[in-house]
């Protein structure tokens, strides 16, 4: 059996986003670009960043994902997140370990409606010619900064993006539980580019991802698309094997 | 139609002392049985760091050993990866050739890629290079098979004159056969005059369809080698039991954890943004069938599980579609018991091979 994550969930719930209803209305967001570099990281903490209901990947991996959005219905927004590369089951995921946003607004309607642990902080994308720049900024200091250099264009198909998970609460049957939720996000590609990923700075500990090491650049990606974070649909039970624990919302 | 038993060596957590050597030596027990039983080949893969999944690194050694304890199976590289940073050709050459003379010329070749991350990315491979690695390798292997001295200024390597030793036992020069995973390799396949290994489709009906193309090019073919290996295999789970529930349950504990342990992987396709690999990592296409249902809600009508009855039906549906071989997975991380692994064999080969040996099967194409 594949190795399991040892989190300690408990210490995560207290200030995890908290959702009341999991009948949210879907999100459609035009013309977003997404900025996506994935990283294999240090083996030391590939268990540790994972609940117990989940698998790391082979290798483990995280990715680093920064979206602007120019139309939302919380307004434009730009999104950064870190995700740790995982397998719920047999299925393909990624953890979103913290996410920051540059709109206030927009960070609390992702916090309450899709469970992301969103923190407000200065967060920029920047596509040029010859890159593609990506910076946090968290009361003066950078805890992100990262580029896609010489993006070429490749097919749209080529470029795939993973389903997401929050831990977060929920309120189930009238109670409140842990639970990983499932954000299927969909996405219309436009336009694609591939280029070299660099990480100038990455502050783990801001991510709440202690002990994560991004140590080998994998790929990096650079992609115009519509997209659309619908309905909720599957919740797990972070500490159970996601393959006996999930649920269907 | 021919049958084979296919291995990935697969080593379940937790692993201790023992797992690694159990394994091994089960699995060469189950070979020798294999043999005996009338099976047409044994294969074995070439991966590496696919923890759990697959712990055969240097498959060449696990055929030597294979062939040194059996008399007549083949036995087939499935297959040799051609990419420079993890084999250079004229060690892949080398070894094969040395493992045709000790078995006597049994040796099949497969030559393939690799499909993931986890082991490109561990050599530093681009993923980009490597379809046109492997053509570059597949044109000059039987050259330095068949020529006395042989030299190349190429795309990945090159190499002043020289004499490529040992030579094959087999003349001109073993089988060669190309893994399908991506959609279009068994056209590659067939435009080289290869033998395609384990084409990795959905459904029986898909399948139909490739093996029409792959006949249908591989007439008009430009053979890399000496002579056209025009043979066509699939991958399969095989576990036969007299009972039929308990056949398809075990069976299906099987393809489940196959596909499990598969799925942990980075698939290249996941991991790096590429045309170069449209498809989704490891035997995409058995493991998709193993999870699917069939019409009566039992197993798909193509997995090999169950009672002989079952199992023949399953392989008639195949071989109608004109296939040339069918090759087993008989076990995945040690879900089926040693003892219940060697029945299921012996069964198969009692009940189900007879009806499939209409013809004494042919020696592959090209044997000495």
């Amino acid at each position: 059996m594949p190795l399991f994550g040892t989190l300690d969930v408990k210490s995560r719930l207290a200030d995890a986003p908290l959702l009341e209803r999991l009948d949210t209305e879907p999100w459609e967001l035009p013309g977003a670009e997404v900025l996506h570099l994935l990283y294999e990281i240090d083996d030391a903490a590939m268990q540790t960043l994972l609940p117990p209901a989940l698998h790391p990947t082979i290798p483990p991996t995280c990715h680093l994902v920064v979206t602007r959005v120019p139309e939302s219905p919380a307004g434009p927004f730009v999104l950064a997140q870190t995700r740790v590369g995982c397998r719920a089951g047999a299925f393909q995921r990624g953890l979103v370990t913290r996410a920051f946003c540059d709109s206030p607004r927009a960070a609390s309607e992702l916090r309450h409606r899709f469970g992301f642990d969103v923190r407000p902080a200065r967060v920029r994308l920047t596509p040029r010619y010859d890159r593609v720049e990506a910076e946090v900024a968290l009361d003066g200091r950078r805890v992100l900064a990262c580029e896609l250099v010489d993006p070429l264009a490749i097919g749209q198909q080529d470029v795939r993006y993973v389903d997401v998970l929050n831990l977060a609460r929920v309120v189930r049957e009238g109670e409140e539980r842990a639970r990983l939720v499932q954000v299927d996000a969909v996405y219309a590609i436009h336009r694609a580019d591939r280029g070299r990923p660099m990480l100038h700075a990455f502050e783990a500990d801001a991510w709440r991802a202690e002990g994560l090491i991004p140590r080998w650049a994998v790929s990096g990606s650079f992609s115009r698309a519509d997209l659309t974070l619908p309905r909720l649909r599957f919740l797990v039970d972070p500490l159970r094997p996601a393959f006996q624990a999930t649920e269907r919302v | 139609m021919k049958f084979g038993i296919f291995f990935e060596l697969s080593v379940p957590r937790p692993w201790d002392d023992e797992s690694e050597h159990r394994l091994y030596h089960e699995s060469l027990e189950q070979v020798r049985l294999a043999d005996e039983l009338g099976f047409d080949y044994v294969w074995a893969v070439e991966h590496h760091f696919l923890e759990e999944y697959s712990h055969c690194s240097a498959p060449e050694l696990f055929l030597t050993a294979a062939a040194m304890q059996t008399r007549r199976i083949r036995v087939g590289q499935g297959i040799a990866v051609c990419v420079p940073q993890i084999n250079h050709p004229i060690r892949i050459a080398e070894r094969a050739a040395v493992l045709d003379l000790l078995s006597h010329g049994r040796l099949d070749l497969g030559t393939g890629r690799s499909g993931t991350w986890t082991e490109l990315g561990g050599f530093d491979a681009d993923p980009d290079e490597t379809k046109k690695t492997w053509d570059e390798f597949v044109r000059v292997i039987p050259r330095m098979w068949m020529e006395e001295r042989f030299g190349h200024d190429g795309r990945s390597f090159r190499m002043p004159v020289r004499a490529v030793l040992p030579k094959p036992y087999q003349k001109p020069h073993p089988p060669l056969w190309v893994a399908v995973t991506s959609p279009g390799t068994e056209v590659d396949a067939a435009e080289r005059g290869l033998g395609a290994l384990g084409l990795s489709t959905g459904s029986l009906r898909e399948y139909e369809g490739k093996i029409r193309t792959y006949k249908r090019l591989i007439r008009d073919c430009e053979p890399v080698g000496a002579f056209v290996n025009d043979q066509i295999a699939t991958v399969n789970f095989l576990f036969c039991h007299e009972d039929e529930a308990e056949g398809v349950k075990t069976g299906q504990r099987l393809t489940g954890t196959f596909n499990y342990l598969a799925s942990q992987l980075l698939s290249t396709r996941e991991a790096f943004p590429t045309r170069s690999y449209p498809s989704l990592g490891l035997l995409p296409g058995p493991r998709a069938e193993a999870a699917r249902r069939g019409d009566d809600g039992g197993p798909a009508e193509s997995i090999a599980i169950g009672d002989p009855a079952r199992v023949t039906r399953v392989l008639e549906r195949w071989e109608s579609t004109g296939i040339d071989l069918v090759n087993f997975l008989l076990n995945a991380a040690e879900t089926v018991p040693q003892a219940q692994v060697l029945a299921s064999l012996r069964l198969f080969a009692k009940e189900v091979m007879p009806r499939f040996r209409r013809e004494a099967p042919s020696a592959a194409a090209g044997a000495r």
